[in-house]
């Protein structure tokens, strides 16, 4: 199968204005400006096929945002090759943005003051969607988003959320291709999170849609995405099965464990590292294969009222793998 | 693609049917505009009722004369403040806040997006002032224009159009180099002021200026000359090539500017 999306040896520099701060570096930048260059996307390479669900993982200024602007044609890179379903991004073609849509969680597209639904009409012309088929969109966002008393009323009295809902509609009116979705739930609660990730998983389903998005809620990711692409200045840490990703980095697990009357933190620490202990729950550190002596030990000599296995919270395998990157990165000295 | 023009005609339309929409949205707003409008235009005469009040004739120009180049003037205004100025401002805006991303991110042409994006309806006022102006220019001449002088002056100020949205647009496209172009706008504004005297009026390095440089003469003598019935030809022919030559030159410098653009936050 050849890939919707294909990159090779992608690189993106920035000049960076620098100045220290004073009055007086003020004063002297006007006339002579120091320019720093800022390596955002240090030659990445990644291929993606059609309908796939990739999540697009890294800390602040990792450089994802920057990827998925190069993707969508809003920046050109300083070198290396993009193509996105055949066409080659930065020549913004208007047969590749029919494909395409970039929807940006802290951006909105939606025009302020007029109801959604102006939006949804003035997409329509622009994207040449014929009548009938917008009609069938819109009739299946409606429903899958539950817009119907939204569109009717000015952008600006909808909520943060309500407001997504109808950016998403907006940018679903053309039925891209591929969708690049950048922190699409960021600020949203917990239930509008939920719904947001299932309307998109649907739309990948239906639609047969390749997805690539960047979250900084884990859970984002771990609902919506087989596949992780894990990126830290600018270079690919990892890219793989999301779960393979925290076997590698942490192959132990989790064993919570509750009783039916206190245990001393002591006897805890005879079977396994003590993650957390309180009066009614604690959690152990077990190595993969020494679960199952530690299960039935524990089982044995505790008052074991429940028990579950888990793996490793995301958040801290990510933030393992980024420490991990950093000294090497630091020093130029491999990796452990 | 089939047809683009006819594409662009209905994206047009759309554009301006969201535009009229955002303005009956706030009626109060839509109201107040239209007396403000008013207002605007009967206080721009009072200079000209002065002037005129203690000589017959302006550097070669009679009342009934300089009429027509405040007619223009006011068309010229309706259409910058109408259509021009509110769409290109927004785009400052957009650069500001980022979400140009959103009209680069379209299938059309982003100049075109951008330069429809917001009218003004109010300010058709304006056609209608200019059309007074200059049915009391020529009352006042005793006389009245001739079909071919209608019809070159609705030429030249086609021109004067292009010419006016063609500057805006190098302006604006300062904004992707510096994001706040405020004052440039205001400056703009104060310069083009000046339109509303006939280009005879000035002298010197002044004159030159707003013959080549910013062609204030372009905008409102030369159109005004056509309906008089008194345009040399190389004025025609320079008013044409000076329209085509501005919107080229502004064309290469959006585009080149929108390369540029390196999309703010995140």
């Amino acid at each position: 199968m050849t890939s919707i999306l294909r990159v090779r040896a992608l690189r993106k520099e920035f000049a960076v204005h620098e100045r220290p701060p004073g009055v007086a570096a003020a004063l002297r930048s006007m006339l002579h400006r120091e320019y720093k260059k800022i390596v955002a996307v240090d030659g990445i390479a990644l291929d993606i096929q059609p309908g796939e669900r990739v999540g697009f993982l890294g800390p602040n200024g990792a450089g994802k945002t920057t990827a998925l602007k190069i993707f969508s044609g809003l920046l050109h890179p300083t070198s290396g090759e993009v193509l996105v379903d055949g066409h080659e991004p930065r020549r913004r073609e208007d047969a590749f943005l029919k494909k395409i849509m970039l929807v940006l969680g802290q951006k909105q597209q939606l025009l302020w003051d007029l109801p959604p639904s102006e939006t949804f009409e003035l997409n329509r012309a622009v994207y040449d969607v014929p009548r009938a088929q917008y009609e069938a969109t819109m009739r299946e966002l409606t429903a899958l988003l539950g817009l119907e008393d939204l569109v009717k009323r000015p952008s600006r009295t909808l909520s943060l959320g309500e407001r997504m809902k109808c950016e998403l509609a907006a940018a679903l009116v053309h039925r891209p291709r591929v969708l690049f979705l950048d922190e699409p739930t960021i600020g949203l609660d917990v239930s509008m999170q939920a719904t947001v990730r299932d309307f998109v998983k649907r739309y990948n389903e239906q639609h047969g849609a390749t997805l690539l998005l960047t979250s900084h809620y884990m859970e984002d990711v771990a609902q919506l995405c087989p596949r992780v692409i894990v990126i830290d200045r600018g270079a690919i840490l990892y890219d793989g099965a999301l779960g393979d990703l925290v076997t590698r980095i942490r192959p132990d697990r989790r064993i919570v464990l509750r009783f039916s009357r206190p245990v001393a933190e002591s006897d805890l620490a005879a079977l396994a590292t003590v993650v957390r202990h309180s009066a009614g729950e604690s959690v152990l550190q077990v190595p993969k294969e020494a679960v199952n002596a530690v299960v039935g030990r524990a089982l044995a000599n505790l008052p074991v009222s429940d028990l579950t296995v888990q793996s490793p919270p995301l958040e801290e395998v990510m933030s393992e793998l980024f420490a991990r990157n950093r000294p090497r990165a630091a020093t130029g000295e491999a990796p452990p | 693609m089939r047809r683009p023009l006819a594409r662009y005609g209905r994206l047009l339309l759309v554009q301006l049917r969201a535009s009229v929409l955002l303005g009956m949205q706030y009626r109060a707003d839509f109201l107040l505009d239209g007396v403000v409008e008013v207002f605007w235009v009967a206080t721009a005469i009072v200079p000209l009722l002065v002037v005129f009040a203690a000589r017959p004739s302006v550097a070669g120009w009679r009342f009934g004369e300089a009429l027509m180049v405040m007619g223009w003037f006011t068309f010229l205004e309706g259409v910058l403040e109408g259509t021009i100025s509110p769409s290109l401002i927004s785009v400052v805006e957009h650069i500001r806040k980022g979400t140009l991303d959103f009209v680069l991110l379209k299938p059309a042409d982003a100049q075109f997006l951008v330069s429809t994006a917001r009218i003004q309806p109010w300010r058709a006022l304006n056609v209608l002032t200019a059309l007074v102006l200059f049915a009391w220019g020529f009352r006042a001449l005793g006389r009245g224009p001739s079909a071919g002088a209608v019809a070159l002056a609705a030429v030249t100020m086609l021109s004067a159009v292009v010419v006016l949205y063609s500057l805006w647009l190098l302006a604006v496209s300062a904004a992707f180099y510096v994001v706040r172009i405020d004052n440039l706008s205001h400056l703009f504004n104060a310069v083009f002021d000046a339109a509303r005297w006939p280009i005879d009026v000035f002298h010197g390095a002044v004159r030159f200026t707003f013959t080549f440089v910013l062609p204030l003469a372009l905008m409102t003598t030369v159109p005004s000359r056509a309906l008089l019935g008194v345009l040399p030809l190389r004025s025609l022919v320079g008013s044409l090539a000076g329209a085509a030559l501005t919107f080229a030159l502004s064309r290469v410098v959006w585009k080149a500017s929108i390369g540029r653009y390196t999309s703010a936050g995140g």
